[in-house]
């Protein structure tokens, strides 16, 4: 079969997010159909500034394509067009806009769709929000599959999207909640589609560093991930001082990942910046429990990163998708308060054995839906099922 | 085996009790001495936070069509004069907005903040209303069945042991 894969960024410098669900689905993908990858020429999403050199390029196992980004993003314009996009009151054309803004704008990849998109008998965009995705999945719509990645903030409301949701011939989800939301947006019955999440390699051998060399000592709980407000780690740090305050506990919290905000001055809380994989490794080994705080996710690789080292998590419960998989794999704690916050971490750091036990679901839970064979045999169905479905209509 | 959702009750429950008792202890409404009463505000009160959703309230739909409701959190930059219009709105766009920017954003941030809490506000009124609905119809369908039941009854029953 031939397939090309649509999305904003792509190559091995993106380790999540959903630039690297694309580079894993389609190199597993590129070892049994032709696969094209139809991509961008940036590497910054924030200024979409052009990067890599445009034109035909392997990654890997897997053919790029890449095309120039003709205008970077103002992010002043882009506040604007956000501020009115989601004021309630915009306009159809003010909401078609701030995809516009949001960008990434490739014409080149559009004239490529529009002209040579009938050359492939599938066509997969990643994440809804992107404009490459907004403005190229109408002019292939009968052979588009989307993976939306969407989540529950004010831009899943657009009414521009309603109608938009409508064309793909598939859906990918990453979790139940995500079609759910879906669902609740579309006029009419739901395509194929099928729940996938990602896969994951079993965790490796544990790793020799010692953390003590980084100023860590235990227990300590762990983020991972962009330290930004939009994460919920303003929350979060203000919810671990207090903690830390009214209990007295040898505690740290360890944020490890690039920061964005203001740290607190506070000795229980140690920020360590990007780290290699080396000591993320060792960070998932010995920590307590993994936290985290975001309030909007569409799959949250961490925690399943987390499980996967068979560590237990206590998540924001306002994220349906968050609680939706603590529930499910049984693997995780949730809050919605500090209050709540304050007695699920009491009692996961006070009871070691549940604690572990937690862990070892999550655990569980990753072996039963989330490796690489299982995912990849759900896409395949998918892509039958769908020929099956174009075989009989053309009869 | 755990289960979570058993662990998380626990924790909902004693961080309930907990809230209650300072509450109570600030001088809150004396009403939750009594712990069942407390719970069900409580019910009420987090399904309004946590289970509505706060893009699709009655509330605000009933407001939607008035302007005078609404409160604008972004700008729009307009001129109704003919040939200096988009001289002006170059000026606001270009010149002043660049150099207020620090202020707009610092109000903006707080606007938005005002929005969520009057969305929040909103949706508790919207789950009392449903709440005071249910309550009617459950209190009709009681009374429905009182006056069938007494239509039922034969006459001059109530009578009988006189």
């Amino acid at each position: 079969m031939k397939i090309a894969c649509v999305v904003h960024r792509y190559g091995t410098d993106f380790a999540g997010g959903s630039e690297a669900h694309c580079r894993h689905i389609a190199e597993r993908l590129a070892a049994h159909h032709d696969v094209t990858v139809l991509t961008t020429c940036a590497k910054d999403h924030i200024s979409w500034r052009n990067e890599y050199p445009a034109g035909e390029t392997r990654v890997e196992s897997v053919r790029v394509r890449r095309f120039p980004v003709a205008r970077q993003r103002s992010l002043n314009r882009f506040k604007d067009a956000s501020d009115l996009a989601f004021s309630g009151t915009a306009s159809e054309a003010e909401q078609i806009e701030w995809f516009r803004e949001n960008g990434p704008d490739v014409p080149e990849l559009l004239a490529f769709l529009r002209e040579r998109g009938h050359e492939f008998d599938r066509v997969l965009f990643w994440a809804f929000r992107y404009a490459e995705v907004y403005f190229g999945l109408p002019l292939v719509a009968d052979r588009s599959i989307l993976v939306p990645t969407a989540e529950e903030d004010p831009l899943i409301r657009m009414e521009v999207l309603a109608p938009f949701f409508s064309l793909p011939a598939a859906f990918v989800f990453l979790t139940p909640e995500e079609q759910a939301l879906i669902e609740r947006r579309l006029a009419g019955p739901l395509p194929p589609s099928i729940i996938v999440g990602s896969g994951l390699e079993p965790a490796g051998p544990r790793p020799l560093l010692r953390l003590e060399a980084l100023g860590i000592t235990k227990p300590f709980v762990l983020y991972l991930g962009r330290v930004d407000p939009n994460k919920g780690c303003e929350a979060l740090m203000q919810h671990f001082v207090r903690f830390k305050a009214e209990h007295d506990t040898a505690v740290q919290l360890v944020m490890a990942g690039p920061v964005n905000m203001p740290i607190p001055e506070h000795p229980g809380i140690k920020a360590l910046g990007f780290v290699d994989d080396q000591v993320r490794e060792a960070l998932l080994t010995g920590a307590s429990l993994l936290v985290v705080p975001s309030r909007f996710e569409s799959l949250s690789l961490v925690l399943l990163e987390g499980w996967n080292h068979g560590l237990a998590a206590l998540v924001n419960g306002h994220c349906s998708v968050l609680k939706g998989q603590a529930l499910r794999a049984n693997g995780a704690l949730y809050y919605h308060n500090y209050d709540e916050f304050a007695r699920a971490l009491e009692y996961l750091l006070a009871n070691g054995s549940v604690t572990t036990e937690l862990g070892r679901q999550g655990l569980d839970y990753v072996e039963r839906e989330y490796r690489w064979p299982s995912v990849i045999e759900k896409i395949e169905d998918l892509l039958a099922q769908l020929q099956v479905q174009e075989v009989r209509r053309a009869r | 085996m755990i289960d979570v959702d058993r662990v998380m009750r626990e924790i909902e429950d004693d961080v309930r009790r907990a809230r209650r008792k300072r509450l109570l202890a600030r001088g809150g409404a004396a009403e939750y001495r009594d712990a069942d009463l407390y719970e069900h505000v409580d019910i009420v009160l987090r399904r309004a936070l946590e289970a509505r959703d706060h893009g699709a309230l009655l509330l605000p739909d009933f407001l939607s069509s008035d302007p005078d409701w609404q409160l604008t959190t972004h700008l729009r930059f307009s001129s109704h004069r003919p040939v200096v219009g988009p001289v002006l709105i170059f000026i606001k766009r270009r010149l002043l907005l660049p150099l207020t920017r620090w202020l707009y954003e610092y109000s903006l941030e707080n606007f938005r903040r005002q929005q969520k809490l009057n969305t929040i506000l909103l949706a508790c009124i919207e789950e009392l209303a449903i709440e005071n609905a249910k309550l009617r119809k459950g209190l009709e369908g009681v009374e429905g069945q009182e006056r069938r039941e007494g239509q039922e009854r034969p006459e001059g029953r109530e009578g009988t042991h006189a």
